[in-house]
């Protein structure tokens, strides 16, 4: 009996013609935004590869030189792109590219797409995410929204009823029939982008099909709730025009009121200080101290009474090893903490908006399967963060070792100008590399989104027994 | 066999059906007359399960429908006025549908052969049935009790709008299941049709049958006569809604 209506279900929806212009401009556009995604992303990330490659050979051949102004000479790190990142962009376009690394500074990381371009990247770029997310619920909303009523209307709900079908197996049928007509658009989109994720092993991810999988599950659940949802209202709407305007509402509130919404609730809840307070913070603390009672001066004259108890001297003239270098690694090391202080609370507040977002996510699906994609797809603000994290490791790693080479090689009594090193020293400090997160912490880190689509699911589902039957049937 | 058994149905204060009591055994055909707002829809939509009674029982096959509203279905093909299929589906494919939900499924073969001998034209057999014309579709309704077997047939004004010869050609139609021992209860507003077709003949009136009686026991003017009695009298006039 199932299949039967599954069957009818699909014949008559693939014989539509609104429904077959709808979905094979879809189909195209979704294959056009894999394609075009793809070959954008290769580019950008050949761009950024060879950008890292070019910058790391300056800094291997940059020549004799002090270790310090080595260390302000500087490194840059690239953001790689993430493989997936075709399929949905996420807030790359909004959180920078490169960072300049070099001593005493975090900088942050710059040159952000919608820097370079015009407004309408604001608006969001097109890719399969966007159509996936948007546009393919307005098309099973299309498919749905008179599934019930137009049977109730044109009278072939009593004759279906007349043949001993109940309406729980009704709904049953109808939901199969529509999901599977969404997914003959949505399986052809999966196949032709592993197909092109995989063509060229431009792979910086091992995990890449893990995450694709997950990504398409994930798809494949937010499309579930969706026709869940509106087969239930079309089930219980007494016009298809009644129906068609609730769900409409609902997609509109959904896909562009509540994110946009939220996202302004999120900035008045948890605000983020602007980069002159940020700025003037960091200064404040590095000159009078974390605590504001511990000025530089101070605790340099420590530094130096502790070193020279260590050594056993009473002059910094007399030390054995570089004072300068010393007080240098002292110096970043202070300043690393105050930086940390400083962007673990920026980041804490961002982390803050997000999980309001992640939360909102239980009212609105659209929202949980947005936050959960780019996540997936390597797009999202933590991805962000731990690129921040691992250029700020490397860093302090290579500003570190210069320090060191200096507190250790250049003897007191050399003047700065006299004491250089070079390639072999440059050629020591291993170029960035940068790895992104497994599938594994994107799945806990999204616990609330990946909590959200299933809660929809559980519940839709256990709707559907308890008020199906009073469905009326004439 | 299809029975009525002191079946009420109330909406509020608004009495749809009063202890209707009938009787239809396989062989028969029972045509209910009267008026719109007579309570013929309303008999046939308890024994479909559409509504439930206030009180009483409809049964079919010895079955109560309000205790076993899906098996009964089984026995039962439900024609209504306008039998509205699925446009974007064909006849064929209407019939393998709706005969496949009640449980028999037929194949295409049978299924083209059933829609040939309710006298579809063949060319029509594949095309969509939003082309279709009322007395096409009432044929393909007919074409689903005979894939479907069942012994009982609930018709609500199978024949208005269909044209004499359509409406003829159904009637022939109905005789044939009537003479393979199906039980026909069709509400209809045509006392013609229902003096031809009918084995019995029941007369209701604000939601009461008021008189039950043999087709062959009467002759067209007298049930015509009968009819209007009815419907002028004051004496029914109390459970008027």
């Amino acid at each position: 009996m199932q299949r039967l209506i599954i069957r009818k279900e699909i014949l008559s929806s693939v014989r539509d013609v609104r429904l077959q212009v709808a979905g094979i401009f879809l189909l195209s556009l979704m294959l056009v935004a894999v394609l075009v995604g793809r070959q954008g992303q290769q580019q950008i990330q050949k761009q950024r590869a060879e950008a890292q490659a070019t910058m790391y050979d300056k800094w291997v051949n940059q020549g004799l030189k002090h270790p310090h102004s080595a260390a302000h000479y500087g490194q840059f790190a690239f953001k790689p792109k993430s493989a997936l990142s075709f399929l949905d962009v996420g807030i790359d376009n909004y959180t920078g590219v490169s960072v300049f690394l070099e001593a005493h500074r975090q900088h942050e990381v710059l040159f952000s797409a919608a820097q370079d371009s015009n407004g309408m990247t604001r608006f969001g770029e097109m890719s399969v995410a966007l159509v996936l997310q948007v546009l393919l619920p307005l098309l099973i909303i299309f498919l749905t929204f008179n599934v019930f009523t137009r049977e109730r209307e044109e009278g072939t709900l009593k004759l279906v009823h007349a043949q001993g079908v109940s309406m729980r197996q009704l709904f049953m049928g109808k939901l199969w029939g529509t999901y599977l007509m969404v997914l003959l658009i949505f399986i052809p989109v999966v196949c032709i982008a592993y197909f092109v994720l995989n063509r060229e092993t431009a792979g910086l991810d091992p995990h890449n099909t893990g995450k694709f999988v997950a990504l398409t599950l994930s798809y494949a659940l937010y499309f579930l709730v969706f026709i869940l949802l509106c087969i239930l209202i079309s089930a219980f709407s007494k016009s298809s025009t009644f129906s068609q305007l609730v769900l409409l509402g609902l997609w509109i509130v959904a896909c562009i009121i509540l994110p946009k919404a939220t996202t302004n609730l999120a900035d008045k809840i948890h605000p983020i200080p602007s980069q002159f307070e940020f700025r003037e913070s960091i200064k404040e603390k590095v000159s009078n101290g974390i605590d504001g009672h511990n000025p530089s001066d101070v605790r340099l004259a420590e530094l130096r009474k502790q070193t020279l108890e260590e050594y056993g001297v009473s002059t910094i003239d007399e030390l054995p090893v570089n004072w300068s270098g010393i007080a240098m690694q002292a110096g970043e090391e202070y300043t690393d903490q105050v930086y940390d202080q400083e962007f673990s609370r920026i980041e804490e507040i961002y982390k803050k908006q997000n999980r309001l977002s992640e939360w909102v996510g239980f009212i609105n699906p659209f929202l949980a399967i947005r936050n959960l994609s780019m996540a997936i797809a390597g797009t999202d603000f933590q991805h962000h963060v731990v690129f921040t994290r691992a250029a700020e490791d490397y860093r302090r790693a290579f500003v570190k070792k210069m320090n060191k080479d200096m507190e250790v090689n250049h003897k007191p009594g050399i003047a700065y100008g006299d004491y250089n090193v070079g390639e072999e020293m440059w050629s020591s400090v291993e170029p960035f590399a940068y790895h992104l997160p497994k599938l594994g912490s994107i799945l806990k880190n999204q616990w609330r989104s990946v909590s959200a689509l299933s809660l929809w699911l559980v519940v839709l589902f256990a709707l559907v027994p308890l008020y199906i039957a009073k469905v009326p049937k004439l | 066999m299809l029975i009525a058994r002191d079946l009420c149905k109330d909406y509020g204060s608004t009495v749809a059906l009063k202890n209707l009591n009938l009787q239809v055994r396989p062989g028969d055909i029972y045509c209910l007359l009267g008026a719109n707002g007579a309570g013929k829809t309303t008999a046939i939509n308890l024994f479909m399960n559409f509504i439930e009674p206030t009180s009483g029982q409809a049964i079919i096959n010895g079955i109560d429908v309000t205790d076993n509203p899906q098996s009964t279905k089984k026995h039962l093909v439900y024609i209504p006025e306008n039998l509205n299929l699925y446009g974007n589906l064909t006849g064929l494919e209407n019939l393998r549908f709706f005969a496949g939900l009640g449980g028999a499924l037929p194949d295409k073969k049978t299924a083209y052969a059933l829609l040939d001998s309710v006298g579809l034209q063949k060319e029509a057999i594949s095309r969509r049935v939003k082309e279709y014309s009322k007395g096409m579709r009432q044929k393909v309704g007919i074409a689903i009790a005979r894939a479907k077997m069942a012994d009982n047939l609930l018709l609500d004004e199978p024949t208005s709008g269909l044209d004499p010869q359509a409406s003829n050609d159904f009637a022939k139609l109905l005789e044939e299941l009537r003479q393979k021992e199906v039980a026909i209860l069709m509400a209809t507003h045509d006392l013609f049709r229902a003096k031809e077709t009918g084995t019995h003949i029941g007369i209701m009136r604000a939601g009461v049958l008021i008189h039950s009686l043999k087709a062959d026991e009467i002759k067209l003017n007298e049930l015509e006569d009968l009819y209007l009695e009815t419907m002028k009298s004051n004496q029914y006039a109390a459970t008027d809604h």
